[in-house]
Order: structure tokens, then C-alpha cells, then sequence
């Protein structure tokens, strides 16, 4: 019985060891690609880089230079970071007025933020566009703005929730206390609300990050242009004759930023992805 | 160090659509301990909020310590509470809890922390100020709730339904210490509660409430001796008063109860208001523990014996609680007794006269004695 | 405090909602008007009744592929994910050491952005393909199992973990009374153990099935030249953004049309799978 269990446990082991091998080795192709000379990448892809296939960082410098990099980490990095603190602060105060204060008009506003969850994107995609456009919101703190609002629906809905366990009876002892509601929220709702703000914030973080499309039809291709936007155009884009080893160097770059962010906060960011699914 | 005036108070939801209170008018003495009972939906809570100022008041004026406070917020009316949940900051320390209203007045932080000290020392919750609420006790959180409501040294102490959470024992000390902490503090306290013993052991004066009106304003002693309706009758006391419809008749120069083939004269005494109801019909009431088993002998000329049938009989050490019909009512008598009794005994009952209370039928009050 | 709170309105909701209103709730208004309309400008636009919705389905001839194209892949992802995520679920929940270090590494291309996915997903194939002198746009059929491969490298582990949560939730006793009834392990995972996480299979499912159905980012960098492995997102992109000419304002329209159709088709299954759960909450 007990060698019976032990066959079982190393052949599970080794089952899921070749599982994991095959999970990584996307970004251990990548990695490696990352090193070798141009002609080596599109003709041997899944070759070591030894000898005269290494080529050290020179690629990570040309992707840096070529590409302005640089420039697109800061605007990606600028517009999450914005965008999701005002998102978590914002909504959490507009979840907070609606679920305390009932009536018709806060009861309607709750429905269509919950609404506008299962709209997809393409369906608003090219009005949005232009009304982006008409109010000069094409800028990168414009988009933070539009980030807002696209990031509003989930983001009350998941307040929402969790606002309406809390007992009313603690805002009225804050009230007593001599709180206003500004005071109210701030110094007593908002951090009992934590669990659900970390949450918030980084199932927007993830999607800010990563979103692709939103930036590019507003923010476009120049020099505003998101991580995504830039990687997109680097690696379709017109810039001629492709430099195959810059490009690998920019996708390792694209990715390092959120498997450093992944391993610090991992349980965070598993608990979160994971509440936000099971809630929207 | 306040009284408290409700003068024609009224309180309206839903833009006017539904009263709770229709019209209120009652003062609270300052430094009385004064309790708020009813059963729930009364409009007891929603009276306790209206002079926290939680709930706006519809009609009517509301003054604490002579000064209108319909339109004063509730941080300025110089009040503090204690809620059911408690309503603890969950984030903040027990410290914290208590210090944070003192905190937002900008009291100087020295200030503060003798008051808190103060209050942590009188309540026992010294050992716990650096623990956040989640880590602390029923018992220890409720203490908490009063220590937070005791550093703002308030003019009136609000109390809504702060025992109902703990368990019965807790309930029963702390209770007393509540008690003591009035008479310590020297405030006026008000006090919400549907448990009537609560009200009976704990309140100078107790406002009895029933669908927003207040049925009986009056001490614990007065409440349970002299019940001014038989919704008080029965509110207070437990277990409830028993009700019996029987008639008034006159013979010769007394009157006479009569009930399911019993009779029973009525003492000089209770005679006067209940002339005006010979041979009509009133509703006698009389408490179980007013109740005694009968054991022979003694005359029993302003009393009657009955031989009751026990559906059920409870022995709760001391006494036996016993359930039996008497016509169409269902009566429980406490008793004092050494015969062991049990459910389908024939058991003889003695009703004394001179402890029972008459009221009118239709409008349920009280029938006046004197 | 209701009523304080009330006159607050202008500060905790004003920001969000017309950031709302601007991003979200006037543009989808628009966008079903303008789906009744030829436009080449949002402002240049000209009624034209049901006309788009009949397009669709006359003149344009990529729609209905992509559709078809849509059902196929996000059938192939439900069941692929579901059952390998399941099945690695099975095996992380056997107490093994270092089950936290799989875990990781399984979640870990969750985290990686559509577009970059699909450019290392595109290297990688297209590595494999040069073998055979093949490239991913050259055959449809290679870019359709290239997206449910990446599909699944990107979904399994953040179905394991719902599943492994699921999973964490069968009291342990369950299990040792079905062991001393008798039950063969296969016979306890599928009378036992399937029955008792059915709230995460459903989670899953819908997840799934969402996220493969509302598909672009990857789609766009893996393949997105080829017409023919467009899906739903990326046919209603193109249907927009590749077209010129004096046609514009008419392709609009039928982008526009082709929205509206996507939404109604997204709305129906988010509103089937809130029915769904509800029916399962009530169960339990």
C-alpha cells in the first residue's frame, strides 16, 4: 500500500513537472532568444545562444534606444498608477452614496454600472473614440479619465457588495463622533473597505497594464503610446526591415515589470483575480 | 446633566406615507435613568435616534437641556451612544475607538489619554487597549462601546438595546454595571429595550411604547402595580398577567366578579370605579405569582378556590408553573408548593380579589379604583 | 445621515459618473442609434432603417465565418481548459509538497498581456512551423489550434485556482465516508468530488466562455492579418478600421450593426449564466 503510494506521488510529481516545464518555456524561449544574434532567432529558434550566437544585452540596448522604450514603460506606468488610484478612491465613494443613500436615482445608477460589465468593448469602441477626441480627453491624463469610467462598472459593483454588509451603525457612531461625510468615509468606511480595494486594484492594474486597444485608437502610435501599443507596433508595425533581436529584448522587457510585480504581491494578486471573478 | 422635552413630536417615512410616531409629548428628568420598552416596531429605537439626532424629527420640537434641537446636528448636541452592534471601529484600536471623537473636538492628545485611561480603568479594559475589536469578547466589546461613549462626558447617554447581543449571564452583570456607571457619571440616560426585566431592574422611569404611543410613563413599581392599560398589564411582569372576562353583578351590598362557574366577592376597595359596569362585562386580570395553591381552611370570603386541571406544569425549583383553562381563557399560575404536581393533575388554586386588576373591555384601561 | 450625505452628491458620485457618462453611457447610446445609420463621422450620419442588419448578412461575408469560427474555438477552450485545469486542480489538491511553487508558476501567464501573449505565442509557432516550411497565416486551421493553445497556456491557471478553492471546500469526511463505503477513487471523483464543486465547474464555464467569445488582444497579435482566423472582436475592429474609400460611411454602419449583434449575443449569455448561479444558489 504504502510503495503503491509512493509510485503514485512521484508519477504525479513528474507529471507535474513536465507541466510546469511546458508552461515556462514560452518565456525561456523568449529569454534565450533574447541573447542571440538576429539571424539566429527566425532561423533556429529554440537553439541555446552559445558561442557565436551570444550577443550579451546588445539586443536589451538596441530595444531600449530603438523602440523608446523608456518612454512607453513611463506612460504605461503613469496611466496605471493614475487611473487605478482614482478608480479605487472614486469608486469606492460613489459605491458608498449609492448604497447609503436609497432612492430611485441611486438605484438606477447602481444598474447601469452594472450594466455597462457586460457590454463589450467593440460596441462603444469607435463612439467613444470620437467623443474622446471632441473633448480632448486623446492626451494621457485624458485616459485616465476614460479609465475611470470604463473601470466603473466592476469597480462600484465589487464596493457595492461588500458596503452593504457593512452595519450602518458604525457610520452613525462616526456621525455622533463628529464626522462629516467626507470625514465618514475617508477615516472610517474607506479603511474598513481595504480587502476590497486591494482587489479593485489590482484587477484594474492588471487590465490598465495590459489593455491594448483603448490606448492605441486614443492615444495612437506616437509618442503617447502605451507598453502594449509600442510591443504591437515594434513587432508589426512599418519600421522596415525588423530587428528581430531588439524585439525579443522588448517582450522580455514587457513581461519582467509584472512577473516582479507577481512574485512580491502573488497572494494578493491570486485572492483578488480570484474574487473578482467569482463576484462579476 | 440634561432634561430631555418631546413636545407633539412626530415622526414620518417615505415623504409622509407611513408614521411611526404620531404624536409624542414626554419629559425626561435630568440624571434619570430612563428606559424606552416596547415590542419591536414600537417606535421605541426610532424615538432614541430622533434625540441622537439620526433620525430628523417630522413635527413637532425636541429640546435637550432647554434648547431646541430639531435642526442640530448630532455631533453638536452634546450626546453619546452606545448601539446593539456596538459599533466598533474595526480598524482602530480599542485606544483609538475611544480617542477618536475626542480626537476630531481637538482635544490636546495629553487630555485625551487621561480620559481614556479613565475609562478603561472604571470598566476593566485596560489590559486591551492595544487590541483591535475583532481580537476582544462580547462582553469586552460592549465595554469598549460604553468607554467610547463615556470619554465625551455627555450631557445624555443613549443606549439602544446595548445587552440584547451578550449572553444571559453577561447580560445580567453588565446590567449592573451599567446601573453603576449612572450613578457614577450623574448624566441623564436613556435607555432602549424590549426585555422588560431590563426596564424593571435598571430605569427610574420607564416609557412603556406600543405602535408609537406611549402607553404608560411611570416608575417600575408603579408600571407593575398599577398598570394603566392591559397592554402594560401585560408587557410587564413575566410570565404575563392572566386575563379573564367576567361579570359584574351586585348582591345585596357588594359586587361580585362572576366567571366560569366561579364567583368571587370584590373588596370595598376595588368597588368604586366598577359600579358603573354591573351586569356588564370587564377583564379581570391577576399575575400568576399572585396566584397560591390552596390548602384548606381560611376563609375565603374576598377570593375564590378554583379546581384548575393542569395542562402542563413546569417545575422551576422553588415554584411550579402551572398552565390550565379557565373558560375560554388560558391562565398560568406560579406557585409555591411541596406536593409534586404534575400535567393532568387536579390542582386547587386560590384567586385573592385583592390583588386583581379590572379593565374596561372596549378600551382595555385600566378600571380606577379609587 | 442619509440626508447630509445626500447634499454630498457632487462629490463622491459627480466624478465618477461623468467619467461614466462620456467613456460608457453616451457612446453605447450612439452606438445603437449609429447602427440604424450610414456614417462616415460620427457627425455625418444618415438613417437608413434595418439596412446594416440585413448587410451583415448579404453583402459582408466575413461576419458569419467569424461567428462560426467564435462558437468553434470558444467550445474547443470550455472544454480543453476546463479539463486540464480540473485534472491539475485534482493533483495540487493532494497535500504534495510544493504544491505553492506549481501554483505560481501555473498562474503566472495569466498575468501577461494579450498583445505581448500573442507575440510570443506567434515566435513559438511559427518556430515549430518553420520546420515544415509553413507559416501561421499560411493555413487557417493552424491559426485556429495556435489561438486555443494559447488560450489555454493563458486561462488554466486561473481556472485551477478557482478549482483548487472549490476543491478546498469538500469537507475532508465526505471523502472518508465514500472510502468506507466502498467507492473506487475514480467512482468518489465522479459521484463525489465533480457533484460538489459544480458552483466552480459553472464559474469556470462562464469565465470561459466569456473571455475566449469576447477575444481580441491575442487574436490580433497572433494572427491578425489572416481574415479568415478573425474572430467576432477583431472582425468587428476590421470591419471599422480597414476599410477606405467612398464605402466608409456604408461599412461603418455594418461595423456599428455587427457591435450591437456582438453585445446582444455577450448580454444573452451573461444574463443565462446569472440565472445560472441563482438557480444554484437557491439549490444550495
Amino acid at each position: 500500500m504504502k510503495t503503491r503510494k509512493r509510485i503514485f506521488d512521484s508519477s504525479v510529481y513528474a507529471v507535474l513537472i513536465i507541466l510546469s516545464a511546458v508552461f515556462l518555456s514560452p518565456v525561456f524561449v523568449i529569454l534565450m532568444n533574447s541573447v542571440k544574434s538576429n539571424f539566429y532567432i527566425s532561423d533556429e529558434p529554440f537553439s541555446f545562444p552559445r558561442g557565436e550566437k551570444f550577443v550579451g544585452f546588445e539586443n536589451f540596448v538596441k530595444g531600449f534606444v530603438q523602440s523608446d522604450f523608456l518612454r512607453a514603460f513611463i506612460n504605461s506606468a503613469f496611466i496605471t498608477v493614475l487611473s487605478v488610484a482614482g478608480i479605487v478612491v472614486l469608486t469606492a465613494m460613489a459605491a458608498w452614496y449609492i448604497v447609503r443613500v436609497k432612492n430611485r436615482f441611486t438605484k438606477i445608477l447602481y444598474y447601469l454600472f452594472t450594466f455597462s460589465m457586460i457590454v463589450p468593448f467593440q460596441m462603444v469602441m469607435y463612439t467613444m473614440t470620437f467623443l474622446a477626441f471632441e473633448l480632448d480627453l486623446n492626451s494621457v491624463l485624458g485616459i485616465v479619465f476614460i479609465y475611470l469610467g470604463f473601470g466603473s462598472g466592476l469597480s462600484v459593483f465589487m464596493f457595492s457588495g461588500f458596503i452593504k454588509s457593512i452595519p450602518t451603525e458604525i457610520e452613525e457612531a462616526a456621525v455622533i463622533d463628529g464626522c462629516d461625510p467626507i470625514r465618514t468615509f475617508f477615516m472610517i468606511v474607506f479603511p474598513i473597505l481595504k480587502p476590497t480595494a486591494i482587489t479593485v486594484a489590482i484587477l484594474n492594474a492588471m487590465w490598465v497594464w495590459n489593455d491594448y486597444l483603448l490606448p492605441y485608437l486614443v492615444l495612437g502610435s506616437g509618442e503617447n503610446r502605451t507598453l502594449p501599443v509600442a510591443v504591437q507596433m515594434a513587432l508589426t508595425g512599418g519600421y522596415g526591415n525588423k530587428d528581430m533581436g531588439a524585439l525579443m529584448a522588448m517582450l522580455v522587457l514587457a513581461i519582467l515589470p509584472i512577473i516582479i510585480f507577481y512574485l512580491f504581491c502573488q497572494k494578493y494578486i491570486i485572492r483578488g483575480v480570484v474574487a473578482g471573478a467569482v463576484k462579476g | 446633566m440634561a432634561a430631555i422635552q418631546f413636545r407633539n413630536v412626530a415622526k414620518r417615512f417615505d415623504n409622509g406615507k407611513v408614521t411611526v410616531i404620531p404624536d409624542l409629548t414626554f419629559d425626561i428628568k435630568d440624571k434619570e435613568f430612563v428606559v424606552l420598552v416596547g415590542p419591536s416596531g414600537c417606535g421605541k429605537s426610532t424615538t432614541l435616534r430622533m434625540i441622537a439626532g439620526l433620525e430628523d424629527i417630522s413635527d413637532g420640537e425636541l429640546f435637550i437641556d432647554n434648547k431646541k434641537v430639531n435642526d442640530v446636528a448630532p455631533k453638536d448636541r452634546d450626546i453619546a451612544m452606545v448601539f446593539q452592534s456596538y459599533a466598533l471601529y474595526p480598524h482602530m484600536s480599542v485606544y483609538k475607538n475611544m480617542a477618536f471623537a475626542l480626537k476630531l473636538r481637538k482635544m490636546p492628545k495629553k487630555e485625551i489619554d487621561e480620559k481614556v485611561r479613565w475609562a478603561a480603568s472604571i470598566l476593566e479594559i485596560e489590559p486591551y487597549l492595544d487590541r483591535k475589536p475583532r481580537a476582544l469578547s462580547g462582553g469586552q466589546r460592549q465595554r469598549v462601546a460604553l468607554g467610547r461613549a463615556m470619554v465625551r462626558n455627555p450631557k445624555v447617554f443613549l443606549l439602544d438595546e446595548p445587552l440584547s447581543n451578550l449572553d444571559a449571564k453577561l447580560r445580567t452583570e453588565m446590567r449592573s454595571q451599567i446601573t453603576m456607571l449612572h450613578k457614577r457619571l450623574q448624566t441623564t440616560f436613556v435607555y432602549v429595550t424590549h426585555d422588560q426585566t431590563e426596564a424593571m431592574t435598571m430605569a427610574d422611569r420607564i416609557v412603556v411604547m406600543d405602535k408609537g404611543v406611549i402607553r404608560q410613563f411611570d416608575t417600575p413599581q408603579k408600571l407593575y402595580s398599577e398598570p394603566a392599560d392591559m397592554f402594560v398589564a401585560g408587557f410587564i411582569g413575566s410570565p404575563r398577567m392572566n386575563f379573564i372576562e367576567c361579570m359584574i353583578t351586585k348582591k345585596k351590598d357588594a359586587l361580585y366578579a362572576e366567571f366560569a362557574d366561579h364567583i368571587m366577592r370584590i373588596p370595598a376597595s376595588k368597588s368604586k370605579g366598577l359600579e358603573k359596569y354591573e351586569n356588564r362585562s370587564v377583564i379581570l386580570g391577576i399575575r400568576p405569582e399572585e396566584i397560591s395553591a390552596y390548602s384548606g381552611g381560611l376563609n375565603v370570603q374576598e377570593s375564590c378556590v378554583i379546581n384548575a386541571k393542569a395542562d402542563i406544569a413546569e417545575m422551576t425549583g422553588g415554584q411550579v408553573n402551572i398552565y390550565f383553562e379557565l373558560g375560554e381563557s388560558r391562565c398560568i399560575a406560579c406557585v409555591k408548593t411541596e406536593r409534586k404536581i404534575s400535567a393532568g393533575d387536579e390542582v386547587k388554586l386560590l384567586f385573592d380579589c385583592n390583588s386583581a386588576h379590572f379593565f374596561d373591555k372596549e378600551t382595555t384601561k385600566a378600571i380606577a379604583c379609587v | 445621515m442619509h440626508k447630509t450625505l445626500k447634499k454630498y452628491f457632487p462629490v463622491f458620485v459627480v466624478p465618477v459618473l461623468a467619467a461614466f457618462l462620456v467613456s460608457f453611457l453616451i457612446p453605447f447610446v450612439m452606438g445603437i442609434y449609429l447602427s440604424f445609420t450610414e456614417f462616415r463621422t460620427v457627425d455625418a450620419s444618415e438613417w437608413v432603417g434595418i439596412k446594416n442588419y440585413i448587410s451583415i448578412f448579404t453583402q459582408d461575408k466575413t461576419f458569419l465565418n467569424s461567428l462560426w469560427l467564435t462558437v468553434k474555438f470558444t467550445v474547443v477552450s470550455i472544454l480543453s481548459i476546463n479539463i486540464i485545469a480540473f485534472s491539475i486542480a485534482l493533483l495540487l489538491t493532494r497535500k504534495l509538497r510544493g504544491t505553492d511553487f506549481f501554483r505560481t508558476v501555473f498562474f503566472m501567464p495569466n498575468l501577461i498581456g494579450g498583445i505581448v501573449l500573442g507575440h510570443i505565442w506567434s515566435l513559438i509557432i511559427n518556430g515549430i512551423l518553420g520546420f515544415f516550411g509553413v507559416d501561421i497565416t499560411y493555413d487557417p486551421s493552424y491559426g485556429f489550434w495556435g489561438l486555443v493553445v494559447l488560450m489555454n497556456w493563458q486561462m488554466i491557471g486561473y481556472m485551477m485556482i478557482i478549482y483548487i478553492a472549490g476543491l478546498q471546500n469538500i469537507p475532508e469526511h465526505i471523502n472518508e465516508a465514500a472510502a468506507i463505503d466502498g467507492a473506487s477513487p475514480l467512482r468518489t471523483l465522479f459521484s463525489i468530488t465533480i457533484p460538489m464543486v459544480m458552483p466552480s465547474v459553472t464559474i469556470c464555464t462562464f469565465l470561459t466562455l466569456t473571455n475566449s467569445f469576447k477575444l481580441f488582444d491575442q487574436n490580433l497579435a497572433l494572427n491578425g492579418k489572416s481574415a479568415e482566423t478573425s474572430l467576432l472582436a477583431l472582425d468587428i475592429y476590421k470591419t471599422f478600421y480597414d476599410h477606405t474609400g467612398l464605402r466608409l460611411a456604408e461599412w461603418h454602419g455594418i461595423g456599428q450593426a455587427k457591435a450591437v449583434i456582438f453585445f446582444l449575443l455577450v448580454a444573452v449569455i451573461a444574463f443565462v449564466q446569472l440565472r445560472a448561479t441563482e438557480r444554484k444558489e437557491i439549490e444550495q
